[in-house]
């Protein structure tokens, strides 16, 4: 390639190999088990921002409803560890039943998965850990590859795709909220059993959980990085510039637009899983509204165009979330704060902290070279 | 069969109005073909079924005798035909090397572009281009920081890199100072010959120092055909021209 590598590609590559030291060793400077257990489901919002800053950064794409890709991938692993948990089996059948399932059964039902309530032999599959750690994945990128092939195809848009995805997240809220004989409705899915994976079992009050995200969270930043340098990642770019010229540059946009909308949200899937494994529950709350558009900020404040900007600015914005939440009167005021920021950053600056950080950088880098050339 | 693009019949109905009306002409390979008209005549509306941003409602186009009426704009891009639109288009927010390496890409698969490298033939090819639209101190830069001149030069390098055998270039010289379209011309007649090339012009100075054959459309129909002189002497186009002022 022509260019050299920049200050700025440096500065980059510094931030992350930074982070993922900071993540890793974490655990070496506490054994405050709670607080560890926290973070680890900070870094899984932050996976969260950066599927978000993949499809809203890169790709143009502002998806309104990437809760609906979390929810799945939440649910799906947490039927699994539901039929692990040790109150399924206290059901007076010798196979796992879930508690919620006798609780609402009729009267005189059998108390067997298969039939136990209507459609709850669903759930027969997911007695195998695998299936649901496949289905957490699966479902989300099959539903994605769906909905991405009808927007993209008809060439939806801009706004449209953000009302459509909201759209789709409230209406499988609620579906799930309906089916509440064998989704135990709002209350959710809780009192699982732990993930257990080549003999180790993952508490998630324990080392190896918060070891098990953090490095998840590390890998998949760096393959979406990878991706995003690839000449694909730069042909997705091109058509969040204008699409149209990519179309008479001989690219099937919408091919791309469909490939990235589905990583993203096999990202947010996989984010759904290993939520649950740190946090023991699955909720419909994980499909509200608010909660979608708040990885949206953390995208925004971070920085929607840098990766690793949104992770940080989901950690961030989460860390400081949870340390004012602890003095009532920021209580209050926090959503209050959080909006006036958000907006803040919106006007001011559109991409985030790594917006700045990368103008601080080339800044830097004129100095550099203007003081190399006057020496020269 | 030497020619590179046939259109034939070309027809679209815009619910009554017919914007290009049983248009037929035939552009021979390396050909630099000037479509003149006055404003409103058809002739984005050509290019626009011509790259299949429109469809037509009859006729046909070929590209080296193979149809390519009824195909996608990326698959008619892949068969061979760039555009450059009136107003520039580039991907501002990528730099100019990035705008390049996009267009060069040989490969329109999602999967076969999950890589890095860029093929030594790519290279050659976007350093040829760079040579040409006399980009390389900006190569950084952002595209949308360019000049107006400069984008439109990238835009036409794009279609370059993109190895178009036929380029369709929609008004090249709009909004350029004097300068601006000297180099503009020049460019385009390092082109002749290599690429087969369709220009709508309305500055006479740059057509008649860039044309050979000068095709003449008006409502939507073909009204003349030939070389520069036997256009400028034409009744028929002198009346057409007549409400707009005339050639000049
Ligand atoms: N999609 C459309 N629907 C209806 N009418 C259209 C459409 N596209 C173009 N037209 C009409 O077709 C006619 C030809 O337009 P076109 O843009 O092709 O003209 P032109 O020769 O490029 O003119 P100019 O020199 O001003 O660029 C115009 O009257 C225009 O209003
Ligand atoms: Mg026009």
């Amino acid at each position: 390639m022509v260019e050299n590598r920049s200050l700025g590609q440096k500065l980059d590559w510094a931030v992350y190999i930074t982070f993922f030291v900071v993540v890793l060793c974490l655990p070496l400077l506490t054994d405050d088990v709670f607080w560890l257990n926290r973070i680890s489901k900070f870094l899984v919002f932050g996976l969260l921002g950066l599927a978000i800053a993949l499809s809203w950064g890169y790709a143009g794409v502002l998806n309104l409803g990437q809760g609906l890709f979390f929810g799945l991938g939440a649910y799906m692993f947490a039927m699994s560890l539901k039929l692990k948990s040790t109150t399924s089996l206290q059901q007076g059948s010798d196979k796992p039943v879930p508690d919620f399932m006798v609780w609402n059964a009729e009267p005189g039902s059998p108390t067997e998965l298969c039939c136990i309530v209507p459609g709850s032999w669903l759930w027969l599959p997911f007695q195998s850990q695998t299936f649901g750690m496949i289905m957490a994945i699966v479902l989300p990128i099959v539903v994605a590859f769906v909905v991405g092939s009808a927007i993209f195809r008809l060439r939806v848009s801009g706004v449209y795709v953000a009302i459509i995805t909201l759209a789709l997240v409230l209406l499988v809220r609620l579906l799930i909220i309906d089916a509440q004989p064998i989704t135990n409705g709002f209350n959710g899915l809780t009192d699982l059993g732990w993930l257990e994976l080549f003999g180790i079992e993952f508490d998630p009050y324990m080392y190896e959980t918060y070891y098990l995200v953090a490095v998840s969270c590390c890998l998949i930043m760096l393959a979406a990085r990878w991706l995003v340098s690839t000449r694909a990642g730069l042909i997705l770019q091109s058509t969040r510039d204008d699409a149209n010229r990519s179309r008479y540059l001989g690219y099937d946009v919408a091919a791309y637009q469909i490939f990235f909308f589905v990583v993203s949200a096999a990202i947010a899937g996989f984010a759904g899983m290993l939520y649950v494994v740190a946090a023991e529950f699955a909720s419909p709350t994980f499909l509200d509204i608010s909660f979608s558009i708040s990885m949206v900020v953390w995208a925004a404040v971070g920085g929607r165009s840098s990766l690793i900007g949104a992770v940080i600015g989901a950690v961030l914005i989460n860390s400081i979330e949870a340390s004012v939440s602890e003095t009532e009167i920021f209580k209050e005021a926090w959503k209050l704060i959080i909006g006036v920021i958000f907006i803040f950053v919106v006007l001011l600056l559109p991409r985030g902290i790594a917006g700045v950080a990368r103008d601080f950088a080339r800044w830097l880098e004129d100095k550099h070279l203007l003081s190399t050339s006057k020496r020269g | 069969m030497s020619y590179a693009l046939t259109v034939d019949g070309l027809t679209v109905d815009f619910n009554g109005f017919k914007a290009v009306d049983n248009f037929t002409t035939t552009i021979d390979t390396g050909e630099l073909r000037v479509i003149l008209g006055p404003n409103g005549a058809g002739k984005t509306t050509l290019m626009d079924l011509i790259s299949g941003k429109t469809t037509s409602t009859s006729g046909e186009v070929k590209l080296f005798g193979r149809e390519i009426t009824r195909l996608n704009e990326h698959q008619i891009a892949r068969a061979g035909i760039g555009r450059k639109f009136q107003i520039p288009s580039i991907f501002r927010d990528l730099s100019v090397m990035q705008n390049l390496e996009v267009s060069a890409s040989g490969e329109p698969s999602v999967f076969k572009n999950l890589k890095y490298s860029i093929t030594q033939e790519e290279k050659q090819k976007i350093e040829e281009v760079i040579e040409l639209t006399d980009l390389s101190d900006v190569l950084k830069s952002s595209a949308g920081d360019l000049s107006h001149g400069q984008m439109q030069w990238l835009e036409l390098g794009m279609l370059i890199t993109q190895d178009a055998k036929v380029i369709l270039l929609d008004e090249p010289t709009a909004g350029m100072t004097k300068q601006e379209t000297m180099k503009t011309a020049d460019i385009i007649k390092k082109l002749k010959g290599k690429h087969t090339i369709l220009v709508v012009e309305h500055d006479m100075a740059f057509v008649r120092d860039i044309a050979e054959r000068i095709t003449v459309m008006h409502l939507g129909k073909l009204l003349a055909e030939g070389d520069i002189d036997t256009i400028e002497k034409d009744e028929a186009v002198r009346e057409a021209y007549l409400g707009s002022g005339g050639i000049h």
